[in-house]
């Protein structure tokens, strides 16, 4: 298999848009103080707190999103590759025994 | 022979991700009404402007995002036979099982092959019958000839 076949197996099209709730939260996370509507040195206002969190939340399950679909399709691959071999080393041993 | 099992986790938990982003983009849109950082009836405050503005762009995206999951899934489904492929278009089939809206181009391409038949055929008996009329004429002539001389021969 093809390390591009691979690369599209480990990343889809779906992943490619949670990268960009990544950044998206990142934005979200740093937009109080990028904007300073938080004031320098105070307790941090609701919205700050809001959009910290939810940048936060954003980060976090995007990541998970796009890391659990890897692990997941990278469990796939090494099954697959495992499955080929094991069928190879079958197809190996009935043709040495038609053989003998 | 190796049969191929769907794993369907990765795609749930893609699923499900932008599920929860999505309910995120949901909240940060309602999240300066709720939370009462904007005044009623005022102005949109930057933070409300910001907040929108990104919760509509996330809930769109986490939407875009589910649905390139959820095909995926569905392709992985059909790939594993689970569900069944998509009939293909038929290919157009031959002039008796042809339906009857393409029986009229059908039936215009089959007039012109036979009018082509038909000319093709017309200009043959045409050659014939000239050849015939040669080959019928020269024997009439030599008939003719043959005559004129034998009259001559008995005079």
């Amino acid at each position: 298999m093809r390390a591009g076949e691979v690369m599209r197996r480990l990343v889809p099209p779906g992943s490619y848009v949670l990268v960009l709730c990544f950044l998206t939260g990142i934005w979200l996370t740093i937009s109080p103080f990028a904007m300073t509507t938080q004031p320098s040195g105070q307790h941090w206002i609701a919205s700050t707190v809001t959009n910290v969190t939810i940048g936060s939340i954003l980060m976090v399950v995007s990541l998970l999103g796009i890391l659990s679909f890897m692990g997941f399709a990278l469990r796939d691959l090494m099954r697959e590759a495992q499955a080929k071999q094991l069928a190879e080393q079958a197809a190996h041993e009935e043709a040495s025994q038609a053989a003998l | 022979m190796s049969v191929t099992r769907p794993s369907l986790g990765k795609y749930i938990c893609g699923m499900v991700a932008s599920l929860a982003v999505f309910l995120a983009g949901g909240w940060l849109i309602l999240a300066p009404f709720a939370l009462g950082y904007q005044p009623y009836g005022a102005d949109w405050v930057s933070q409300t402007t910001n907040d929108f503005v990104v919760g509509i762009c996330v809930a769109v995206v986490a939407l875009i995002s589910f649905a390139l999951f959820f095909f995926s899934l569905l392709g992985s489904l059909r790939a594993s036979g689970v569900i069944a492929a998509r009939p293909r278009r038929a290919v157009p089939a031959p002039v008796e099982t042809a339906p009857q809206a393409a029986a009229a181009p059908a039936a215009a391409s089959n007039q012109s092959d036979l009018d082509r038949t038909l000319a093709t055929l017309a200009q043959a008996l045409a050659a014939d019958l000239n050849a015939r009329r040669q080959t019928g004429g020269d024997a009439q002539s030599n008939q003719l000839t043959e005559q004129h001389i034998t009259n001559r021969r008995d005079a």
